[in-house]
């Protein structure tokens, strides 16, 4: 094997690094999250169980609720907004429309997550573009809030994850056999039905796939909740910041931490039981 | 039983309608006027190499591509405007095209739930198609679990299931192994005679052309080149393009030495022939012409055979295949030439590089006007 491949085990040196790295983190977080905390102090005591019976409280099964039903309205949005543009920048007939396409959709991905989150604050504000041109329009008298509401951050989650959802989104596009729409329409189709019956389930694969890995990903998201939130709109990440940076309780980010990792993993398996059926029903019926 | 009602759809004189149909792409001229009435109940195959244009015009009467200039009539009615799924043409792809994320009976009853037809009626004519198509008993199988033959099937009944006023078949054995390929002709040429389909069908393998079609519409550079029955087409070529392009022939240079109205004499090397003289045979004494021998109009002279009908040749190569032998010589003069002889016996009689005489069945030559079309 060696001699087949030379450099296999060289190769494989910045993986296994990075990955005993990872595990010796979180190794650690398991660790703190049964270690006793120390009010007034960074430092911790002895073996406790009782960060994980802190946990049994309404609030987090709020928070928790709450990451799932704005990571899930992301998930959702971002598919419907992204669906059109990556149709489009897959059939466009004209070179320069994909070009422009493309452009529009990979750049915001070269933009720091905080430059684009400050900039939905001037947007979204009590004085930003969208409430300055209502009131001028005449369709609203008073500011509405859109600021420090879940409106707000899925809003600006959306915008956050609509590029890896487009390129998802695209390449699955662009792998479907085009002759099976215009055998659809042959049969009689009208465009419509083309789009709903032939289009749409080739590319299920695509749109199944982008929404679990936005959906993961959202569970995750930090600085666009607690900059569009403002402190309002909490996901499980703010929580694990609060308790570790601001009430230095190590042991119980460890625990909130342990919690979101689990449920994030939860969801995934259950979007992968769900899909594989999905998908099987859709090769049967 | 469906045979019956399926002949009984159309009564009309031209099922199809090509009219003065051009497609240009920038300067490129695709398909070049090009006309063609079709009968009902025809098997018309579109034939030429790659990038003839025989594509084009069939997605052109797909409605797939529209028309640069003229028009298309299906069943009567000009369809030039009509949008494909208004068109009532059963296509089948090369790819096949077939749904994968339904199973066979919902691929097949595609097309009827389109139509609006009841639950039942439905069920009826895809379990009478898939009947027909020897699919019985596949209703429930996945595309993914079906081999290429069965796709093609499957293809195949998915367009007829909708009993189209034209069937349209894009080189759609091109995807099967050889064996396949020839099964597949058979299954056409029944599912053909079963259905009654007005057909066109379009491929570059002139095999498939000459075993499967009524006529046969020669392509070539946008434009038709020829359209007559297979043993017409292959017997009496309209130009050197046809000639070369059905069939192994030799083309020989050859010299009219003596025309008359009855009869004109001509020299092809050391060969001489006279030939009652044919009315679309335009040329005069003195011209060059192109005389088109097939390899198997070519045989080993005999004792019988006048002086003035034989020629020595070197042999160059054999090819033994079995049925018959391919023999390829060389002749001063004339450049070289195929043979095609039963069995076997020439390999050792004459072996290569030995001199062989040989003799052509003259009443089969084939003479053209020596230009490249």
């Amino acid at each position: 094997m060696t001699r087949q491949r030379p450099f296999f085990v060289q190769f494989l040196v910045p993986a296994v690094l990075v990955a005993v790295i990872f595990a010796a983190a979180m190794f650690n977080v398991l660790k703190y999250s049964f270690l006793e905390f120390v009010p007034g102090s960074l430092n911790v005591g002895g073996f406790t169980l009782e960060n994980f019976t802190r946990i049994n409280r309404p609030i987090y099964y709020w928070v928790l609720l709450d990451t799932f039903i704005l990571s899930f309205a992301t998930a959702f949005f971002a598919l419907l907004l992204s669906y059109p543009i990556s149709f489009a920048l897959v059939r466009a007939e004209r070179n320069w429309v994909r070009s422009v396409l493309v452009v529009l959709a990979i750049t915001p991905l070269f933009t720091g997550e905080i430059v684009r989150t400050y900039s939905w604050m001037l947007v979204l504000g009590s004085d930003g573009v969208v409430n300055t041109a209502l009131k001028s329009l005449g369709v609203i008298d008073r500011s509405v809030p859109i600021m420090y509401t879940r409106v707000g951050v899925v809003i600006a989650l959306v915008q956050f994850a609509m590029p890896v959802m487009i390129i998802l989104l695209a390449t699955a596009i662009s792998q479907i056999n085009r002759d099976c729409e215009k055998a659809a329409a042959n049969l009689g189709a009208t465009p419509n039905t083309v789009f709903w019956w032939v289009t749409i389930p080739l590319t299920l694969p695509g749109i199944l796939s982008g929404f679990v890995v936005v959906f993961a990903w959202t569970m995750s998201a930090f600085s666009t909740p607690q900059l569009i939130g403002g402190g309002k709109v909490l996901m499980i990440s703010n929580v694990v910041y609060l308790q570790g940076f601001s009430s230095f309780n190590l042991p119980f980010a460890a625990v909130l931490s342990l919690v979101a990792l689990f449920a994030a993993l939860g969801s995934l398996a259950l979007m992968k039981l769900l899909t594989a059926r999905l998908e099987q029903n859709m090769a049967t019926s | 039983m469906m045979h019956q009602k399926m002949t009984a759809i159309t009564a009309l004189e031209h099922s199809v309608e090509i009219k003065a149909v051009s497609k240009t792409f920038g300067a490129f001229h695709a398909v070049n006027n090009v006309s063609l009435p079709i009968r009902a109940g025809e098997f018309v195959t579109l034939l030429g190499p790659s990038g003839c244009g025989k594509t084009t015009l069939l997605n052109m009467v797909a409605g797939f591509i529209d028309p640069s200039a003229g028009a298309i009539h299906i069943g009567g009615v000009d369809v030039t405007n009509v949008p494909v799924h208004l068109r009532d043409t059963g296509m089948v792809f090369q790819s096949y095209a077939l749904f994968p994320h339904m199973n066979v009976f919902d691929n097949v009853a595609f097309g009827l739930r389109q139509r609006k037809f009841s639950k039942s009626e439905v069920t009826r004519k895809v379990m009478q198609t898939i009947e027909m198509m020897k699919l019985s008993g596949m209703e429930g199988r996945r595309i993914s679990q079906l081999s290429g033959g069965q796709q093609q099937r499957v293809a195949l009944a998915r367009a007829i299931a909708i009993q189209p006023k034209v069937l349209l078949l894009d080189e759609p054995l091109s995807a099967l192994d050889k064996s396949l390929r020839a099964q597949m002709q058979v299954e056409l040429i029944e599912m053909h005679r079963n259905t009654g389909l007005t057909t066109i069908f379009v491929t570059h393998d002139q095999g498939e052309a000459l075993s499967l079609s009524d006529r046969i519409v020669v392509m070539n550079r946008g434009q038709i080149q020829q359209v007559a029955e297979p043993i017409d087409l292959y017997s009496n070529p309209a130009n050197g393009f046809v000639a070369s392009f059905i069939g192994e022939i030799n083309a020989l240079p050859a010299a009219i030495y003596q025309a008359s109205d009855r009869e004109i004499s001509l020299a092809i090397g050391d060969i001489r022939m006279t030939a009652p003289r044919r009315p679309e045979w335009k040329f005069g004494s003195g011209e060059m012409v192109k005389a088109f021998v097939r390899p198997e109009h070519v045989r080993m002279a005999t004792s019988a055979d006048a002086g003035s009908n034989v020629v020595t040749g070197e042999v160059l190569t054999h090819i033994y295949q079995g049925s018959h032998t391919i023999t390829r010589l060389r002749i001063d003069g004339l450049g070289p030439i195929e043979m095609r002889l039963p069995g076997g016996d020439v390999v050792g009689r004459v072996p290569v590089g030995m001199p062989a005489q040989i003799a052509f069945d003259l009443s089969q030559v084939i003479l053209l006007a020596d230009n490249p079309n």
